[in-house]
Formats: structure tokens, C-alpha cells, sequence
């Protein structure tokens, strides 16, 4: 996987959680402007994965992290390295829609303000893009200053999606960021996700393996803190390598 | 995925098994029918022909339920593709068990022309590769589906064969003309079910190992 043109390698990634070995010597490399999913079980690491990749466990207790992620060929542990520059390049979003109690522009204006963009005018287009990327423009349009929390579950993730993107990131993750919505909010994500790789770069943990072979480029199967299988999408999902990923997949699990 | 799904897959599997012997006897059957110029194994092949089509529906059917209600991957959705796309060779086998059958009268009076070799020996090796495909299937194991190229390419020879053998009855007497005519066309019909075993073998494969191959 490391041979192709990939925007973030993880080269023997250890993390530790006090005394538990949540991720054991990760080797994979996250593709530019493809989808990579990551599937497995409860607690075999996908999150924890997920989170390393923008230094989002940093906050976590005891937590202990060897081996590299490199973004952009630069080490993102590095001691030089500017936690609030890695995370505006990697935006996360997570399982539950979890919008800022302000209103829908305030909520996608918020990131460029943090960056120091002041002028109005320049917001106002940001947040027009933004919530056009996120295909929720022409929900919204004529009630930006409405509280974000008067939007439908489905549309509160896509303004978090278009938070997200207000700070022009390179790298997209998501956590889960279907499991609180409905099949059609899905279906409008999922499609979303799609459009979003033309420009970024998108790496999704999902526990629906339809998801994950629909949304898809690349598909990483994890457990007990190893990446077990990595590949192809198709080819994971119609003839994994890996006796663990076969069995996991077509739920002959335990 | 459910346990439930792994049991009605499975329970499926046996039941298609089955079925494909039910196809298989119909070629057999007719063939049968056709050297020994039985009219009335003709006929209950010829009545057989419902319940073909029938059973074929039917697994179609339940094929894609099972495909809806559980979006199955890896090995067990090659192993429903694979017995869709067997289900479609095996209908037309037992068809054209009915076509061979439906000539069958020419010959029930008439009699053969000569000694017709070729014929019986290219139904041999047809029907031991609807066996052997039928028994990878149900096996799990692909070591009886190795040869089928080279049983298939047997066979294409042995459809020119028949045909020259055919062409020299028929210029001898016009009144052979009908009957080498439905020589040929046995030996197409035969043809046909050769490739239809290649197509399946190459489904078994793909269903036992993940890996596409292309027989012939
Ligand atoms: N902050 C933490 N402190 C201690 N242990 C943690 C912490 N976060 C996660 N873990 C443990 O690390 C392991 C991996 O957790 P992680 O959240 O990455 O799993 P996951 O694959 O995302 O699971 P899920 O599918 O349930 O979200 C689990 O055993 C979990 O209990
Ligand atoms: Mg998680």
C-alpha cells in the first residue's frame, strides 16, 4: 500500500493506554483523494487508530505513542510541530452530530475566526462553500442564523462536515459518522463522501460493512490492535487474504 | 451475520445439489432416449420440463432474498453468485435435455445412421463434466473441475467430428438428410452444455478460492 501516492504513512505505530496495547506496529499508508475505511470489531483500535492521525489522543491520560505518522512526508509527533496547523490539515468528524450551541453560520464561521479571518465578507463566502461541500447550502440558505440545533440529526452532521471543511483541510476523518443517522441522512453522506474526494482525503471508521464496500477506495480490517488486512475494497470484501477478515466479514466472528 | 443465514445458505446449497442432478438426468435421460430411440423416456423428459423452470425460479428467488435481507460478502457471496450463475447453466442443460428429446421420434422407426460413435462418446464426457462440477460444488473442493478445459476442447473436436460423419450420411441419401441434421445439432446442443460446465467451473473456483480464472 505504501507504493501509491499516500498523503499520511504510519510507519510502526504503537500506542499504549496505560498498561493496554491498543495498537500494535501499524504499517499502512492513507491514499490522497481516496476513500479509506476502516472495519473491525468493538475495541480492536479503529478510533484510537483514527485519533493518532491527528493527534487527537494527545489530550488522553497516560497514554504513551511510539513510531511515526508522517503527513505530507513531515512527522506530526515531532517536537516542532504545531498541534492546532496538524488538526486544521486533518479535521475530524465524529459519531454524534455535535454542533457548538450558536447558529448555523456561527458554527461554520467559527474555524476561520479561530485562524484569524475577520473580515464579513470573506466569512460569508467560506460559509457558503463550506455548506455547499457539504451539500447542506440549499437546506439552510435562508436560515443561517438559526440555531444549529433546530437543524434534523442528518443535517446537524453535515454542518459538522462543513465545520470541517471551513478550515480547508487536506485530510477528512470520520468516525462513525453515520451511526446516529437514518438511512436516507446516509445515503446523503455517503454520497457527500464521494464528492468530497475529488479534493480530500477521506478516511472513514464504520461498523457497516455495506458502508464501508459502497463509500470505499481502500478498506483496512483491524483487531486486537492490529492491522490484520489491507486492500483493495473489492477485493477485501468479495476474497479477503486473511482468514480473520473472511471470517469477520461474513459474521462468523466468535 | 445471523447463524440463521449461514443455515438457509447451506440448506439452500443441498437443495441446489440436487437440483443439479435433476438437470443432469434430463441430458442423460434424453440421451438415453435418443440411442435406444425410447419414445416414452423421451416423453417423461419432455414432462419434466415445469419443474425445471419452476425450481430454477425458485432459487432465483430465494437467492436474492437472502441477498436483500442479509447483504452477505466474501465467501458467502461468492457462493451466491456462484449458485446463481449455476442456476442459469443448469436450467439450460436440462433444456436442452428437451431439445434432444424432441427428436427422439425420428429415430424411434427409423433407426441410426451407421454406427454414430462419436456422438455417445461426446455425451460421455459432457456428462462427466456437469458430474464433476456438481461434485466440486458440493465438495468445497476444486481438484474434479482441473481438467474441464481440456474435456472441453474434447469435446468441440468431437462436434467437427460429428458433423463430417453426419455431412457423409446425408450425401449418400437424401433420405438421411433429417437425421444428420439432428446429429448435428446434438452435437451443438452437447457443445453448448460443454461450455456451460466451463462457465460453472469457473463460478465453483471463484467460489472456493476468491480468485477469477477463465476455463478455455
Ligand atoms: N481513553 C482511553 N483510555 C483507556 N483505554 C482506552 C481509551 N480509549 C480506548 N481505550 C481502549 O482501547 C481499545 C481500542 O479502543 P477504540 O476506541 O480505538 O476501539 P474502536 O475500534 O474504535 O471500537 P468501537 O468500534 O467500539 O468504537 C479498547 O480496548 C478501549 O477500551
Ligand atoms: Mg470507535
Amino acid at each position: 500500500m505504501k507504493e501509491h501516492d499516500a498523503i499520511i504513512t504510519v510507519n510502526h505505530l504503537n500506542l499504549h493506554y496505560g498498561e493496554h496495547h491498543a495498537l500494535k506496529e501499524i504499517e499502512v499508508g492513507f491514499a490522497r483523494h481516496k476513500v479509506t475505511a476502516l472495519i473491525g470489531p468493538s475495541g480492536c483500535g479503529k478510533s484510537t487508530l483514527l485519533r493518532c492521525l491527528n493527534r487527537m489522543n494527545d489530550l488522553v491520560e497516560n497514554v504513551r505513542i511510539e513510531g511515526e505518522v508522517r503527513f505530507e512526508g513531515t512527522d506530526i509527533y515531532a517536537p516542532e510541530v504545531d498541534v492546532v496547523e496538524i488538526r486544521k490539515q486533518i479535521g475530524m468528524v465524529f459519531q454524534r452530530p455535535n454542533p457548538f450551541p450558536k447558529s448555523i453560520y456561527e458554527n461554520v464561521a467559527y474555524g476561520p475566526r479561530v485562524h484569524g479571518v475577520r473580515d464579513r465578507s470573506t466569512l460569508d463566502a467560506v460559509v457558503e462553500k463550506s455548506l455547499r461541500d457539504a451539500a447542506l447550502w440549499d437546506e439552510v440558505k435562508d436560515r443561517l442564523d438559526a440555531p444549529a440545533f433546530s437543524l434534523s440529526g442528518g443535517q446537524q452532521q453535515r454542518l459538522c462536515i462543513a465545520r470541517t471543511l471551513a478550515v480547508e483541510p487536506e485530510v477528512v476523518l470520520m468516525d462513525e459518522p453515520c451511526s446516529a443517522l437514518d438511512p436516507i441522512a446516509t445515503a446523503k453522506i455517503e454520497a457527500l463522501i464521494e464528492e468530497l474526494k475529488t479534493r480530500y482525503t477521506v478516511i472513514i471508521v464504520t461498523h457497516n460493512m455495506q458502508q464501508a464496500a459502497r463509500a470505499s477506495d481502500y478498506t483496512g480490517f483491524m483487531y486486537l490492535g492490529e492491522l490484520v488486512e489491507f486492500g483493495d475494497t473489492p477485493q477485501v470484501f468479495e476474497a479477503p487474504r486473511e482468514e480473520l477478515t473472511e471470517r469477520y466479514i461474513t459474521g462468523r466472528f466468535g | 451475520m445471523s447463524e440463521k443465514f449461514h443455515e438457509e445458505l447451506d440448506t439452500l446449497k443441498e437443495e441446489f445439489l440436487e437440483y443439479g442432478h435433476f438437470a443432469r438426468g434430463m441430458l442423460v435421460d434424453a440421451f438415453e432416449a435418443l440411442k435406444t430411440g425410447d419414445e416414452d423416456l423421451a416423453r417423461s423428459v419432455l414432462a419434466r420440463k415445469g419443474e425445471l423452470a419452476d425450481r430454477s425460479d425458485a432459487f432465483d428467488e430465494r437467492l436474492l432474498k437472502l441477498i436483500a435481507l442479509y447483504q452477505p460478502m466474501a465467501q458467502d457471496l461468492r457462493a451466491i453468485l456462484c449458485t446463481l450463475r449455476m442456476n442459469a447453466s443448469l436450467y439450460r442443460i436440462g433444456r436442452y435435455g428437451k431439445d434432444i428429446a424432441l427428436l427422439v421420434p425420428h429415430f424411434a422407426g427409423a433407426g441410426h445412421l451407421g454406427r454414430m460413435l462419436n456422438l455417445p462418446h461426446m455425451a460421455g464426457i459432457v456428462v462427466s463434466m456437469v458430474d464433476d462440477v456438481l461434485r466440486a460444488y458440493g465438495a468445497g473442493d476444486i481438484s474434479p473441475i482441473k481438467d474441464l478445459s481440456a474435456r472441453d476442447d474434447c469435446v468441440d473436436d468431437l462436434r467437427y467430428s460429428v458433423f463430417r460423419e453426419a455431412l457423409t450420411y446425408m450425401m449418400e441419401d437424401p433420405q438421411h438428410i433429417e437425421r444428420g441434421m439432428d446429429y448435428v445439432m446434438v452435437a451443438r446442443y452437447l457443445e453448448r452444455c460443454g461450455d456451460h460446465c466451463c462457465a460453472m467451473g469457473e463460478k465453483v473456483h471463484f467460489m472456493l478460492t476468491g480468485e477469477r480464472i477463465e476455463i478455455k
